[in-house]
């Protein structure tokens, strides 16, 4: 059985995770928020327990439970007072192989993801982020909100979720994980008594296909009204995990956007105070997924915010980063790197994380030394090569009226659009 | 907490002595105040620099980190109307140049170090801390000894931080419904009282600061003796107290006289109604009840009702609004954890088409309740059991321990005091609950915001 287990005496806390190698990418074409609807209806508690005495069992231990979604996994984490540890095991356990999946409940959660869609209209960020990868990635699956749209959420109904549930979930591969004020003996010993035989996943390479970027640089304004300030999101491919560029690309990334005293951070804020946050970011996948950069200028310099970053682009893309700043990324990455483990459900999350997302070993185990070794040749042609400063998609929530015109005479602009806010 | 290998820490009386051998200025010379048990296997010390400079020091090897906090007693309470702001303006001037270090040096140089910097502002009290690797805390000693008393203010600055504040502002406020609504709950709910503005300012305020006003709001409130220091995580205490002493035992105890008491806010006798418009798709109710301060005597048991009204998905009212009536997407409440009486904040986020006039009746309905029965015997038992984890959690890393032991120092005068919080906690009663829940969260206490859709 696929056990991990990180013991910490420091508190009387235990933290549990069963991990499952499905997510988002599973869900059917105009069927988008499947997966989640089936973990959260899992969440809604075991067989032979209404919700509301699933909630009392859970508070009353002293426990929080989750479950959590993404792209390719599926977590069901939940925490506990140590005194608590074997009836919360058991009702875990209950909670992912012995789910209600209640017509009545699965109701009331569509009902409820749809407010939850609705409520997202307020959030200018999440407006800007979704907007971002829709525009990036187009069709492919890594375009998809994990949530759906009401178009997809209203294609689902419980017999779905109840196949989707059997065909992945139950009698799927699985690992769980443990961290906290717990011996492995009796950690291995109590999880053989509540859980099923564990099925390992068989590795898969790529599950999706290669993500392409497209030409030009395109605007896209997510139309809203009354905005003062705006989100702003410049950005193109990134890196793939198993990428030989990946190392050197974090170090150059860090170097130029990834630390408060970087070039980004200070041309943008320190010197000219456009932008609480100025940040670039780096995302990897099976396949390529995104970088960007992130600001949230006022909208009367808005354009001007995204020139400069334009500019700052194409000076790191094209001359390099300079000796100084990437050795500082460097100590940056090393020193800081400390704050990745310093708790035990830290650890236990890096080694679940290596299983189930088909992250190579020595990311983990070799990260000092696999960040000192990139040479700064090395880190401009892992920038060079994947960093496009000419393909670019450039997504600003704003209110169009006040913006439009200045983001069409931005250098390279082929196409600008305008989506309203609340299009869903 | 569980045991684990204690760490080696030589009494502190013979620590003291050897610290001050030698040492002849008064405010480099260390008091040992007294140890304070912190759970069950740490002990959180307590020293005294000569001038003034309190240090809580709390040894726990459990990872090699270090958290550095320094709390100062100033945040918005202490401005005045026409300056509002100043206090978190302060706050990120605060990573400036000094007469020490340039511009960007201070950044620059934790970051290289792996160090996480960062600072907060509020109603009573301004906080800088940095987590780091172990090795780096004389680093963080140093810089954070410089800025306290070596800051330089200059006008290209001041003026792009305002700009940046200003941008802040707008993230946070302006283009945010919850912030626009929680800045007009305050600013109605008190007259008189400093709690009234926000933390961040008046946006006029914030771009009318000059540099006379920050060196003034420096010279006032930046001073050892306004200042706690907290050191958690896996350090050498002899060796961090000598460094603090260096860097430290040369500054002057106070610069400028206490600031005024606030004055008090006067009873509230009549529910206060506002309305604000804005461009979101569902409308929202925010409540604030006028509620004790944090250290009264009745805000645990306002704490149990906080929880069996609001505390996670087997709570009353997140089962009610959003489980079985489906009136809510959701439901929160807190209450503001200040030295003076603040609110209890209520906050019920509506679906698409829902009377905010029914919700309101479900509320007043479910807290006459509580009000009448009280709390069931397993709604104490799971209010206390979610509260203990919660507490756990907040000890998991050194940063945590350090922000509870620096937030307790501060606003309640006993970094220890969290332990205490815990069992106040176990210590409520149904009654207790009952009698808070009638004496505080009557209608005629608050002030409601309601948050209205703007037509597009």
């Amino acid at each position: 059985m696929s056990i991990f287990v990180e013991s910490s005496d420091v508190l009387p806390l235990v933290d549990l995770e069963i991990a499952l190698p499905v997510g988002s990418l599973q869900d059917p074409a105009g069927q988008e928020g499947l997966a989640q609807l089936t973990g959260h209806l899992m969440r809604r508690g075991p067989r032979g327990l209404s919700q509301e005495r699933f909630e009392d069992r859970l508070a009353s231990l002293g426990a929080r439970m989750s479950v959590e979604v993404s792209m390719r996994s599926t977590r069901v984490r939940a925490t506990v007072l140590r005194r608590n540890l074997e009836p919360l095991l058991a009702l875990l356990a209950d909670v992912v192989w012995q789910p209600a999946l209640r017509g009545s409940d699965f109701s009331k959660l569509k009902r409820r993801a749809a407010a939850a869609l609705t409520s997202r209209l307020d959030d200018d960020q999440a407006l800007g982020a979704v907007c971002f990868r829709e525009a990036l990635f187009g069709e492919h699956p890594y375009g998809r909100t994990l949530s759906g749209d009401t178009d997809s959420l209203a294609r689902i109904g419980i017999q779905q979720v109840k196949d989707f549930y059997d065909r992945n979930i139950a009698k799927g591969a699985f690992l769980v994980g443990v961290a906290g004020d717990v011996a492995d003996t009796e950690v291995r010993s109590l999880i053989a008594s509540h859980f099923p035989k564990a099925r390992r996943a068989k590795k898969k390479r790529s599950d999706v296909p290669a993500t392409r970027s497209r030409r030009g640089r395109h605007v896209v304004i997510v139309d809203k009204p009354e905005r003062t300030q705006t989100q702003l999101l410049i950005g193109t491919l990134g890196a793939r995990t198993r990428d030989r560029n990946l190392f050197p690309l974090l170090v150059s990334n860090t170097a130029f956007g990834g630390t408060f005293s970087g070039p980004l951070m200070q041309q943008v804020r320190g010197v000219r105070g456009w932008s609480y946050g100025a940040y670039s970011r780096l995302l990897h996948s099976t396949q390529r997924d995104a970088w960007y950069m992130s600001t949230a200028p006022a909208a009367e310099y808005s354009a001007d915010c995204a020139a400069l970053q334009l500019e700052l682009l194409e000076h790191w893309v094209g001359g390099g980063t300079k000796n100084t700043d990437l050795r500082f990324a460097q100590r940056y990455l090393i020193n800081s790197h400390c704050f990745d483990r310093d708790t035990a459900s830290k650890r236990l999350e890096a080694r679940l994380d290596l299983e189930l997302l088909d992250i190579p070993r020595s990311y983990v185990e070799k990260y000092d030394q696999l960040v000192a070794r990139v040479t700064k040749q090395q880190a401009d042609e892992a920038t060079r090569a994947r960093i496009s400063d000419k393909d670019l998609i450039i997504v600003v929530v704003a209110t169009a009226s006040e913006v439009a015109s200045s983001f069409e005479r931005l250098p390279g602009v082929r196409s600008v659009e305008i989506v309203p806010f609340d299009r869903t | 907490m569980a045991a684990q290998a204690p760490p080696f820490m030589g009494a502190p009386e013979v620590l003291i002595e050897r610290l001050n051998r030698g040492v002849r200025k008064r405010n480099a010379r260390w008091t040992f105040v007294r140890d304070h048990a912190f759970g069950d296997a740490l002990t959180l010390r307590r020293f005294r620099l000569g001038n003034g400079l309190t240090v809580l020091t709390l040894v726990d090897r459990s990872a090699p980190t270090v958290s550095y906090h320094t709390w100062f007693r100033v945040g918005s309470r202490h401005e005045r109307p026409g300056k509002t702001g100043l206090a978190h303006l302060f706050e990120h001037l605060m990573f400036s140049e000094t007469r020490n270090h340039p511009h960007g040096d201070f950044d620059r140089l934790m970051e290289r170090a792996g160090a996480e910097a960062n600072a907060a502002t509020w109603t009573d009290w301004t906080c800088y801390y940095e987590n780091a690797p172990r090795d780096a805390l004389p680093l963080l000693i140093e810089l954070e000894a410089d800025r306290m008393s070596n800051l330089v203010l200059r006008v290209p600055q001041v003026t792009s931080e305002k700009e940046v504040v200003a941008n802040e502002r707008k993230l946070r406020v302006d283009d945010d419904v919850e912030g626009r609504a929680l800045e007009m709950l305050y600013d109605n709910a008190f007259r008189r009282h400093p709690y009234r503005w926000p933390t961040i300012g008046w946006m006029k305020d914030i771009r009318g600061f000059t540099v006379r006003d920050c060196k003034e709001f420096y010279r006032t409130h930046y001073a050892p003796s306004n200042a706690t220091v907290v050191i958690a995580g896996d350090f050498n205490e002899q060796k961090a107290l000598s460094h603090v002493q260096k860097h430290y035992g040369g500054l002057p105890a106070s610069r400028a006289a206490e600031p005024p008491t606030p004055t008090a806010e006067p009873s509230q006798r009549a529910e206060r109604v506002h309305q604000l418009t804005a461009p979101t798709p569902t409308e929202k109710l925010l409540l604030g009840y006028h509620a004790p301060s944090f250290s009264d005597p009745d805000t645990p048991a306002l704490v149990i009702a906080n929880e069996v009204l609001f505390g996670g998905t087997s709570s009353r009212l997140h089962r009610l609004f959003c489980l079985d009536e489906e009136v809510a997407l959701s439901v929160r409440g807190s209450i503001s954890p200040f030295i003076d009486p603040g609110l209890f904040e209520m906050w019920i986020f509506l679906r698409e088409g829902k009377r905010k006039e029914d919700a309101l009746a479900l509320l007043d309905r479910e807290i006459d309740r509580l009000a009448s029965d009280g709390p069931s015997p397993l709604e104490l038992e799971k209010t206390i059991n979610q509260l203990e984890l919660s507490f756990l959690h907040s000890m998991e890393t050194a940063g945590g321990k350090a922000e509870q032991i620096g937030f307790y120092e501060t606003v309640a005068n006993d970094g220890a005091a969290v332990f205490d919080r815990l069992a106040a906690y176990r210590n409520v009663t149904a009654d207790d609950v009952k009698r808070a829940v009638g004496k505080y969260l009557r209608p005629s206490l608050r002030t409601r915001v309601e948050i209205l859709r703007k037509a597009s």
